[in-house]
């Protein structure tokens, strides 16, 4: 009787250690979050004296939202630039790896050549890129012209080619850092597998995909859950490169909620983006868990 | 079991007062105030004495100045060396200065203050088109009242370039007053000109010309005529549409996109590349690539802010001429202001915003307009600021300077209206439509007319 009430009684002191990380988490994550929602359900315009004191309209913001051609553009936007930039960069990311991760002399050269674009502000990359995408004498399109390409040049002006621009700059910036974590993994995989490999005959091909590339299961989650919140919340570029533009051609989720929220003051339907967009981060990254942990089983 | 729970309590007490230090408001301005008050006492004239005096019994105040900056001058520099002056004139004043990032940045900084419930600074620069949103939400404040007290306000007003006051007015009041302000003009390689033996253009057919005339192919690469930047279009197009005599504003609930006038507007940009062949295709994303452009000599001609002036001074090893845009017909000219103007945040409390609009006041004194126009590019903006000996001995030296002022003479409103954020949109995503061949100029400007009116409904019943 007694043991056992010992054994339930509840001991404080994790809670306590935790309690910290907890404060924050609600003050800075969860309450904003919430009151995002609250406020994603009333019309609230900073701009507009009537409608500066919010009036409650329920899933009005959601409703014109999804109604607007516009944001259906974002969100197509959105779609392209996600998918074209994470498993791109992570696939890159892991090339490099296993092109670094060997004992040569200077390779902490090539390593750092990889991985310097991580190091620059993403301001100061897409100013860089703004000069090599510049038409006529700029270094990304003379390269392109001198292995034939004679498409257009102005990279950043063009519809079809600005949201393309400001991929490129995405993965050529992230691409280094998915890298590092990538040869982390490589270098903590164990030896004795390869060796059993190579005794059974496996070739270079199999050894990497059967062996080396399931190793780095857990790595991979990591760097996709990584990757796929980051090519969410990375607008510096934007900003830098096209302003969204031409005609909105380049405009992301995070983008056109800094639009709403700063440029038009309309803080109902900032609001209501916002409420979107941590549910798709929350789904993908409970989802991403959840099935790379069956597959653990 | 009694240890335990000490230890418990004491990781909790730990725990707490990490938090509360974290959190705890800094003191430090309790410490100022006798440094502040030691430094007003040694007076060194005696008809300051007096001045210092009562100076020194009035309560001590400190005030931010947001700032961004926008151009290439060391502005922080430049305004740390106006703010020590001005606290030597006024010792119970601090002035902090807060650099804040771009314009846009400026604005959200506050902004976030303001909505969070927290106390704004006092003073902001911000883009003077961003009047009617400041006032809507109830930012700032109207400055008539510390013009009325002046000696002579209606003088100190009156000297403002009014070109630079367009957008300072709203209900009969002024809310805002000039600062580092700029003007669209056109700059042009005087020696290209004169080898090709042309004239500075005066009407759009012999800038078109011109244009023409100047672009050179030279194997892959082409050395353009004219550089015109569409990637933030509207300013610089403004120009063109005011002259062909129609400005794409009439007041802050009227935009004027479909109309003849600015359509041709529109279609002479295409024009420039489509039939002339003088400027490269489509949308230009050019902005910040043109001056060094100019410089080097792969364009001839580019359309750029007033600010781009000194660094294109320094770079350039060519005569530069500057000049309003020329307009359709012969010898009309135009061109639009832009740049920013100092604000006084409602938020703050009265001694500050009092202590906001002496440094106004200061800074908007004639020497150092001039000097602020001499150190940044920007130009200076009131009349009396070119009589100074500054000035006069810089403008004789740079005589550009002075046609840049003058282009403003050329000048229609900077685009400002009601819900300027969501109407320029709409303008900026129809007439790159428009560039970029997606639409025709009258279908693109048809459509943004629309669109643009919907945006100003619900504020101009």
């Amino acid at each position: 009787m007694i043991s056992n009430a010992t054994r339930k009684r509840v001991t404080p002191l994790p809670y306590l250690l935790i309690l910290p990380t907890a404060v924050f988490v609600a003050l800075f994550t969860a309450w904003p979050v919430l009151l995002s929602i609250y406020q994603s359900f009333f019309l609230q315009r900073m701009n507009i004296a009537r409608f500066r004191e919010p009036t409650f309209i329920g899933w009005g913001n959601y409703v014109n939202l999804f109604t607007d051609p516009y944001f259906i553009q974002v969100i197509k936007n959105t779609l392209v630039y996600v998918l074209g930039t994470v498993p791109i960069s992570i696939l890159l990311g892991f090339l490099f790896a296993l092109l670094v991760n060997r004992k040569v002399r200077g390779i902490g050269f090539f390593r750092l050549a990889f991985f310097h674009p991580m190091v620059l502000p993403m301001v100061s990359a897409a100013t860089i890129w703004l000069f090599l995408f510049t038409p006529d004498y700029g270094l990304f399109n003379s390269t392109l012209r001198f292995l034939g390409y004679t498409g257009p040049e102005n990279w950043t002006g063009n519809p079809n080619l600005a949201l393309l621009s400001v991929i490129i700059v995405a993965i050529w910036k992230n691409s280094g850092y998915y890298m590092v974590f990538y040869l982390a993994g490589l270098q903590n995989l164990p030896e004795d597998v390869y060796e059993a490999a190579a005794l059974d005959g496996a070739n270079g091909w199999q050894t990497l995909w059967k062996i080396t590339f399931p190793l780095l299961r857990r790595t991979t989650l990591f760097i996709s859950t990584v990757a796929f919140i980051d090519s969410f919340r990375t607008v510096d570029h934007i900003f830098v490169l096209t302003s969204g533009g031409p005609s909105r051609s380049s405009t992301t989720l995070l983008f056109d909620l800094w639009l709403e929220r700063f440029e038009y003051q309309d803080i109902g339907t900032a609001a209501a983006i916002t409420v979107i967009f941590v549910l798709v981060l929350m789904i993908f990254t409970v989802t991403n868990f959840i099935t790379s942990e069956r597959k653990e089983a | 079991m009694t240890k335990r729970i000490l230890y418990q309590l004491f990781a909790v007490f730990l725990i707490l007062g990490l938090l509360i230090g974290a959190c705890a408001p800094t003191q430090e301005p309790a410490q100022e105030v006798p440094a502040a008050a030691e430094e007003a006492a040694p007076a060194e004239s005696a008809g300051e004495e007096a001045a210092v005096e009562e100076e020194a019994a009035m309560e001590p105040v400190t005030i931010q100045v947001f700032y961004p900056v926008a151009v290439d001058a060391p502005i922080a520099d430049i305004l740390n060396g106006y703010i020590a002056d001005f606290e030597a004139e006024y010792p119970y004043i601090t002035v902090e200065p807060v650099f804040s990032g771009g314009y846009a940045d400026v604005q959200t900084a506050i902004q976030t203050t303001v909505d969070g419930g927290g106390e704004p600074p006092a003073l902001g620069v911000m883009l003077a088109t961003a009047l009617y949103d400041l006032i809507n939400a109830d930012y700032i404040i109207p400055l008539d009242g510390y013009i009325s007290e002046m000696d002579d306000g209606d003088a100190f007003v009156a000297d403002f370039l009014p070109a630079f006051l367009d957008n300072s007015y709203y209900d009969d009041q002024l809310w805002s007053i000039p600062f580092q302000r700029s003007a669209v003009v056109m700059y042009y390689n005087a020696d290209m000109f004169a080898a090709a033996g042309l004239e500075p253009p005066t009407s759009w057919q012999s800038w078109a010309d011109a244009a023409q005339a100047l672009t050179v192919k030279d194997g892959d690469t082409t050395n353009w005529g004219l550089h015109f930047s569409s990637d933030w279009p509207y300013w610089l197009f403004q120009p063109l549409a005011i002259g062909n005599g129609q400005n794409i504003l009439e007041d802050d609930c009227t935009v004027v996109f479909d109309d003849p006038a600015v359509i041709e507007a529109v279609q002479f940009y295409i024009d420039l590349s489509e039939v002339y062949g003088a400027m490269p295709p489509g949308v230009q994303a050019s902005w910040a690539t043109d001056p060094t452009d100019l410089a080097s000599g792969a364009t001839a001609m580019i359309t750029h802010s007033s600010g781009s002036l000194a660094g294109l001074l320094a770079q350039a090893d060519f005569e530069l001429g500057v000049m309003p845009y020329p307009g359709k017909e012969e010898g009309t000219y135009a061109s639009v202001p832009g740049g920013g103007n100092f604000y006084i945040m409602k938020g703050a409390p009265k001694e500050k915003q009092d202590a906001a609009w002496l440094f106004v006041e200061f800074i908007s004194r004639p020497e150092y307009v001039a000097d602020y126009s001499i150190n940044t590019g920007y130009i200076a903006h009131r009349y009396s600021a070119y009589d100074t000996d500054a000035m006069v001995a810089y403008v004789a030296d740079v005589p550009q300077a002075l046609d840049t002022r003058d282009a403003l003479q050329y000048a229609g409103a900077e685009l400002a209206v009601q819900n300027l954020g969501q109407v320029r949109g709409i303008f900026h995503d129809y007439i790159q439509r428009a560039i970029n061949g997606e639409m025709s100029a009258a279908d693109a400007m048809a459509a943004a007319q629309v669109e643009a009116d919907a945006a100003l409904a619900d504020y101009c019943p």
